[in-house]
């Protein structure tokens, strides 16, 4: 990588650690960061300044809308967290009296709870039913969103969160670098020669004490040489990994003399 | 939070009185409307009480504004098709900011440090953390050439976190 297109991705770098790069491009930057350690260390450094600033927006809240922000949230929490995790230890010591009493008073409490709870709710807020149509809108809205976006999200976190953990593995290759986390596998490559039309290259992997190579997944690097691609195997019986050349498709066995070979350890 | 894990509703109620503003006030920026950062508020702790084991540790005021972040953006996803930027998630940084550090950081200490950048930097900086824009976005908005709007980002954090990490040490 030379000097313009190392500064180029550290700006990347930037543009990620503020939330502002597709998702797309976020996947390189993954990978750049994974692979260099200068990239590591600006991202955590810049990332803090931008965490930073969701402080800029702790302003205060007008006193109403506090009380009945809290008065909806907690009339949800407390129908969830049920008799015995409400107020904690204090209430845990009444079933000592007795099974029929203890569920008694859990049965009364619970009455009178939601008794109390919707005629605190008819008497201070008589927005409650639109407030609650108007969130079951938006929920409606979101869950849409969501389900678009989620898995992705998810897997990309899930991704992310290994390749620059702290207690990541990290083996160097000429390509980039093998991350091993707990049992998730992982190839950050940055600098993959463009493949012959009709191939693609195709992971490999070696069970410890094996020296028998059997096929993974194969995939495809995007234009400037990256690909981050989580193995769909166990990494803690995993001994050595490789990369190859392959037809469009895969192979049973290597066919050209492999990109790498990395014995994990 | 190991209280709420317990599900304890006093906990829960105790960190809801700390960080509600802060929840909301992420909301409205983003969303500019007091009703959906209400909504957003709500669904954000709801969260937090269903699902307390989702963070895992380091400064939850960064956690809990990531999480309302991504929330605001659902939200402005669900109006209209907008291209999908990533906020980064959850991760453990070795070099972050500890809570107790970011408990020194303030409201007001933060804009002060916002202060110090130059108003392009600045405003580009505050578009792009409340706005849920991507950088191409941002270029437009701005009629700034988009290797600008980069390098004024970059510039703009390294400054400020030069300047936090100065306010951290007063």
């Amino acid at each position: 990588m030379n000097g313009d297109t190392r500064e180029q991705m550290l700006e990347q770098v930037a543009l990620f650690a503020l939330g502002v790069l597709p998702r797309a491009e976020a996947a390189l930057v993954i990978a750049f960061i994974a692979t260099d350690d200068a990239a590591r260390a600006e991202y955590e450094h810049l990332r803090t300044a931008a965490d930073a600033l969701a402080l800029t927006a702790d302003e205060p809240v007008d006193s109403a809308r506090t009380a009945r922000m809290k008065e909806r949230l907690m009339a949800r929490v407390r129908a969830d967290a049920g008799p015995v995790g409400r107020r904690g230890a204090a209430r845990r010591a009444a079933p000592a009296r007795g099974w029929f009493l203890g569920a008694g008073l859990l049965a009364a409490a619970a009455l009178v709870f939601s008794l109390v709870t919707v005629s605190q709710d008819v008497s201070l807020r008589g927005d409650l039913a639109a407030a609650q149509r108007r969130a079951a809108t938006l929920q409606t809205q979101v869950a849409q969103a969501e389900r678009t976006s989620a898995r992705t999200r998810d897997d990309l976190t899930q991704t992310l969160t290994d390749l620059v953990s702290p207690d990541a593995r990290h083996y160097t290759v000429a390509q980039g670098t093998v991350v091993v986390r707990g049992d998730h596998l992982y190839f950050a490559l940055s600098r993959l020669p463009a493949l012959p039309k009709g191939h693609v290259y195709q992971a490999w992997t070696a069970a410890k004490g094996s020296a028998a190579m059997q096929p993974s997944v194969t995939f495809t690097p995007n234009g400037s040489g990256v690909a981050v691609v989580e193995l769909p195997v166990d990494a803690l019986k995993v001994g050595t990994v490789a990369v190859s050349v392959e037809p469009d498709g895969g192979s049973k066995a290597p066919t050209t003399t492999p990109t790498f070979v990395r014995p994990l350890t | 939070m190991e209280r709420v894990r317990a599900r304890d509703d006093a906990a829960f109620e105790a960190l809801y009185d700390a960080y509600h503003r802060l929840v909301f006030g992420i909301g409205l920026r983003m969303l500019g409307d007091p009703t959906m950062a209400e909504d957003v508020t709500q669904t954000v702790f709801l969260k937090i009480w269903s699902a307390p084991d989702a963070f895992r540790g380091g400064s939850f005021v960064a956690w809990v504004s990531r999480v309302t972040r991504n929330r605001a953006l659902d939200v402005l996803r669900s109006r209209s098709a907008r291209p999908e930027s990533e906020i980064p998630a959850d991760l453990p940084l070795d070099g972050a900011l500890e809570d107790d550090v970011f408990a020194r950081l303030d409201s007001q200490r933060l804009r002060d440090a916002l202060a110090t950048l130059p108003a392009e930097q600045r405003s580009l900086i505050e578009q792009g953390f409340f706005a849920g824009v991507t950088h191409t976005e941002l270029a437009e908005r701005t009629a700034t050439p988009l290797g600008t709007v980069k390098t004024r980002i970059r510039s703009g954090l390294q400054r400020l976190r030069r300047a936090l990490g100065e306010e951290a040490s007063q």
